[in-house]
């Protein structure tokens, strides 16, 4: 047969160098870390999509390091499913000494994860939004310290809405006929995500004037009359077939948007910069409107939390690092705000500084986001948000009763949510 | 075994030339306990230390409750079983995956087979031919899913699907986030078949090639048809290869994962896919909502499921009647 | 069969299905290069353009530009992690297959048992634990840690295992007049005699290293020690995608395995045909 002896040890003997190089460069890589500073910090982040946000970040972490040479931070850049990567990672030794918290879940406080950060917040609450502060409390302690504001509107293309002599929606009836209206072969009406549902569940939800938890955080009440009233209105944008689905970028990235696949499209206000580049004026944000006469316009608030691993033996020193970067240091909150994506910075003092946010639509969404923003209730989890979804998914698409669905998806989710408080 | 493991390679390597004690009829041979130790020690000892101690650990995680924690210790009983088994979304899980399963077995299996056997009877540009239903094997899912979702079947009038559809003056079709019909299961189907049908067609032809053509000779002298000359010679000659496709492409399709994940996939994660199977809900339940004691139990009755189905599947073809 | 192979209406109908096929099966190809090519803009124009106008390596090159997509370290992380994986899992393989196959001892039944079971274990029963254990033995963002894991595949032994029961009874009886002991019969004669199937799952063992998702996805966590695959798919969830340079990032991924491929496939059809799978 083919391979004759001397191929095939000069086969072997290849591999057997190769796995000694790598246990070689496993063993340097390791040494390389410890050398340096007295205290190694790992630092998490998702991958942001802006350009230039992970130099950033490298940057402010170096200039911590030049100004307190005992730490140092290293900086990780996590690809992919963020949330279940940190989570299965805190499960083991590797597990990194601070790191960012996009929605925030009692479930980690619960779990011991999280390190209390009242003693770098004392005095600075004033700073924050409520939103903000409720979203990282649990159990009278602060756990997370709001690193930004995102704000999630509606944007609209001026010129498409005029040409077709549609004012600006004011009820969510008005957005449903525009939609409908401005649907063509080679445009549709809205875009809220590929697919057709992304946030416009909860949108609808609290438009209608319903809600996830009742206020107290004790009870389900997604299914509410008028919470079952308002996600019904997603399946008549379905069946209008007013809604752009499958495009290639979801609702977070304005491609369909700036292409013009979509004449309205749910999206943040990070990708402002990019819309503006594109279409100049000819665009205009709105919170998502009201649902029938007794709801209320809505937008989202979202953003990122940064905290502490309770578990790491630097806590203290991770504490020290987040409080110098995200309270004390206010021309680098600035700078990761607005120099690479578009963020409302988190501290008022801050956001008053950011001219950027002076006029435009820049100042409409702020505006929006300060009279309308909603955010998670920190009690809301992975199980309960999958159980609402896949209600919604059957309402939405497939002609499921949307009274029997939700009723059942809210006792799974209480049933969640019990065991959570248990 | 570590000592016998020694004695094995010390024999080996110090054997004395010409001096070879003869062993048959002895009860238990040293030298070949050695060498067998040697040889299998390593695959023994890595799926021991991944699979089995990995699978124990997560057996008894499946009598715990362990949310946000792998630690042992809080026992429920069968608790997070009798949770999986009442949960709506966990069966239709199970459902979704035991349909796919019925068709894409017979699909992938009839295509693979079908190309092997055309593929066979050419003469000219075989090689051609099965170089190119092989090139896709060699594609991950992360770049089929990326073809497929950005390009095949996007819900523009630009994508390839609608772009032929309007060919035809079809309207422009969200392929994937519609429900009705279910077209998402068009695109979950021809990516897997895509994938796949190359090597099990590679394997049916080695089996082909090892059928004697004298067989096929004889029937055609006595004037057997084309279909007949298959229903008798090529089937029952490839019986063994038939089985040993079958079970890998079953197993496969109870351990899909990784097309529903990407292909469905969205910002906050799979919660909106039309169908989830059992590893993307496992995956979805465990890593994302923490629970790993309800995420093991699901491994379980997984694992269940594809033991019933291969021990099911093996009676009715007689897998294993050889050994 | 061969022999009544003319240009009979039935041997048209076989070239005419598979050529048909033949395109279908090489099609995503074509439209992966397309899109790589183009402009982005081009990508979603609904006006279809069958070549790229005009033709463009920006996708390339914005690819390689992306300082947040190590694209060429990843590339040579997974290179390392196929290359090292191929030929030991293939050797660890072929030595517990010969050892099922040809040496009888006692308990070589619970030894086959115990590799054969682990066949229907999926992978996420394991999955966690596994990580959690690699994780303890420090593997978390090293490259040992994406391999050991995989070195261990009990479908390579099976297949070396139905190969080594056809071994020639001679060859082996040759050998131990020469005086070889089992190891090493393996060693010198068994092993130089299995070339074809050697390359073959070889070969197939480099492109599912090379392909591998999950478990790089997790255990590899710093981007220097991203896979191929892993860079791709943060392409595919970052916020502004850049479908030209994603298409782009597709072919460099899978151009090395059809390299591959083209070159082993003669050896592939040969091992398999060398194993049990057929009667």
């Amino acid at each position: 047969m083919s391979t004759s002896l001397t191929s095939r040890r000069a086969f072997l003997g290849g591999s057997l160098l190769f796995v000694g190089g790598i246990a070689l460069a496993a063993c340097g890589k390791d040494d390389a870390v410890k050398a340096g500073a007295k205290v190694t910090l790992e630092q998490w982040y998702h991958a942001y999509g802006e350009a230039g946000t992970q130099q950033a970040v490298i940057r402010y972490a170096k200039e911590y390091t030049k100004a307190n040479p005992d730490v140092a931070i290293k900086v990780n850049w996590i690809a992919g499913d963020y949330s279940a990567k940190l989570h299965s990672t805190l499960l083991t030794p590797q597990a990194p000494d601070l790191f960012e918290i996009g929605d925030f879940q009692y479930v980690d406080v619960k779990n011991g994860l999280l390190a209390p950060l009242d003693d770098i917040i004392k005095g600075q609450e004033a700073e924050y939004s409520k939103a903000s502060l409720d979203s990282a409390t649990a159990d009278g302690k602060l756990y997370g310290l709001k690193m930004m504001d995102d704000a999630m509107v509606l944007y609209y293309r001026k010129s498409v809405l005029e040409k077709a002599g549609i004012a600006v929606p004011q009820t969510f009836a008005d957005l449903a006929a525009a939609a409908k209206r401005l649907t063509s072969r080679e445009q549709k009406g809205l875009f809220v995500g590929s697919d057709g549902i992304g946030n416009a569940a909860y949108l609808l939800l609290w438009s209608g004037g319903g809600d996830l938890l009742d206020p107290e955080g004790r009870k389900v009440v997604f299914n509410s009359p008028e919470g079952v009233a308002a996600i019904s209105g997603l399946k008549q944008l379905h069946d209008d077939k007013s809604l752009l689905l499958d495009f290639t970028t979801d609702w977070y990235d304005p491609g369909a948007f700036v292409q013009g696949a979509a004449a309205m499209q749910w999206c943040g206000l990070w990708a402002m910069p990019a819309i503006k580049k594109a279409l100049g004026d000819d665009f205009g944000v709105i919170a998502w409107p009201k649902f029938g006469d007794t709801g209320q316009a809505v937008s989202r608030i979202g953003g990122w939390f940064a905290a502490v691993n309770a578990k790491s033996k630097h806590a203290e020193e991770a504490k020290k690092f987040i409080e110098w970067l995200w309270i004390k240091q206010a021309d680098l909150q600035k700078d990761w705000c607005v120099s690479y994506g578009f963020h409302v910075p988190s501290r008022k003092s801050v956001a008053a500084r950011t001219t950027e946010f002076g006029s435009g639509p820049a100042k409409d969404a702020a505006d929006v986001l300060a009279n309308t923003g909603r955010a998670y209730p920190n009690l809301w989890n992975t199980t309960m948000d999958s159980a609402f979804a896949q209600a919604v998914l059957k309402i939405a698409k497939s002609g499921g009763d949307a009274r029997s669905l939700l009723d059942e998806a809210a006792a799974k989710a209480q049933a969640e949510l019990d065991k959570q408080l248990a | 075994m570590s000592d016998t493991a020694t004695t094995g390679q010390t024999a080996a390597a110090a054997r004395p030339a010409g001096v070879r004690p003869g062993r048959r009829g002895r009860p238990t041979d040293w030298r070949a306990v050695g060498a067998f130790a040697v040889l299998t020690a390593p695959t023994v000892l890595g799926l021991g230390l991944f699979k089995y101690v990995a699978i124990g650990w997560s057996f008894l995680l499946s009598f715990s409750e362990a949310r946000g924690t792998v630690d042992l210790g809080s026992w429920v009983g069968f608790d997070n079983y009798t949770f999986l088994l009442g949960d709506e979304a966990f069966r239709s899980s199970m459902t979704g995956v035991i349909l796919f399963t019925i068709f894409i077995v017979p699909v992938t299996f009839g295509i693979s087979l079908g190309l092997a056997v055309l593929l066979h009877g050419m003469r000219r540009g075989r090689a051609f031919f099965r170089t190119g239903f092989l090139i896709p094997a060699a594609v991950s899912y992360v770049v089929a899913a990326l073809i497929w979702k950005m390009s095949l079947f996007n819900g523009l009038p630009s994508g390839v699907a609608n772009t032929i559809g309007g060919l035809f003056g079809w309207d422009v079709q969200s392929w994937i986030a519609s429900t009705d019909p279910p077209l998402y299961w068009i695109v979950i189907i021809t990516v897997r078949l895509w994938l796949q049908v190359g090597l099990y067609m590679i394997l049916f032809l080695a089996g082909l090639q090892a059928i004697p053509v004298h067989l096929y000779e004889a029937a055609a002298l006595d004037g057997a048809s084309r279909w007949a000359r298959f229903r008798h010679i090529t089937l029952p000659m490839l019986r063994n290869t038939s089985v040993a496709i079958l079970m890998l492409i079953l197993i496969a399709a109870f351990q899909a994962f990784d097309e529903f994940y990407n292909v469905f996939m969205t910002t906050t994660g799979n919660s909106t896919a039309p169908v989830r199977p059992p590893l993307v809900f496992l995956y979805d339940t465990a890593l994302k909502g923490q629970d790993y004691g309800v995420g093991s139990a699901g491994a379980f009755l997984l694992t269940l499921l594809i033991v019933l189905v291969t021990l099911l599947q093996g009676r009715l073809v007689g897998f294993g009647r050889k050994d | 069969m061969r022999k009544t192979t003319r240009r009979t209406p039935a041997t048209v109908l076989t070239y005419l299905v598979v050529g048909v096929a033949a395109v279908l099966f090489l099609a995503p190809f074509y439209f992966m290069l397309r899109a790589a090519l183009m402009t982005g803009t081009q990508v979603t124009d609904p006006d279809w353009h069958w070549l790229p106008d005009p033709f463009t390596l920006r996708g390339f090159t914005d690819l390689f530009d992306d300082p947040s997509v190590p694209m060429a370290g990843a590339l040579g992380n997974s290179f390392v992690i196929a290359i090292v994986t191929a030929p030991v899992s293939t050797l660890l393989g072929s030595m517990s297959g010969y050892a099922l196959a040809r040496i009888s001892v006692p308990g070589r039944g619970v030894v086959m048992s115990f590799i054969v079971v682990t066949l229907m274990i999926p992978t996420s029963a394991t999955f966690v634990p596994t990580f959690v254990l690699v994780s303890a033995m420090g593997g978390v963002d090293t490259l040992w840690g994406v391999i050991v894991p995989g070195l261990f595949n009990a479908f390579s032994v099976l297949l070396f295992r139905n190969f080594y029961l056809k071994f020639p009874q001679e060859i082996e009886e040759a050998g131990r007049l020469d005086g070889l002991g089992h190891l090493g019969v393996y060693w010198r004669l068994a092993l130089p005699n299995s070339g074809a199937l050697l390359a073959s799952l070889g070969t197939l063992s480099f492109i599912e290293s090379w392909n591998a998702f999950l478990w790089p996805l997790v255990i590899g966590q710093d981007p220097e020690s991203w896979t191929a695959q892993i860079a791709l798919s943060t392409f595919l969830t970052s916020q502004s995608i850049n479908l030209p340079a994603l298409f782009a990032g597709a072919v460099v991924t899978i151009l090395p395995l059809v390299v591959v491929f083209l070159f082993a496939q003669r050896h592939i059809v040969q091992g398999i045909a060398a194993t049990g799978m057929k009667d």
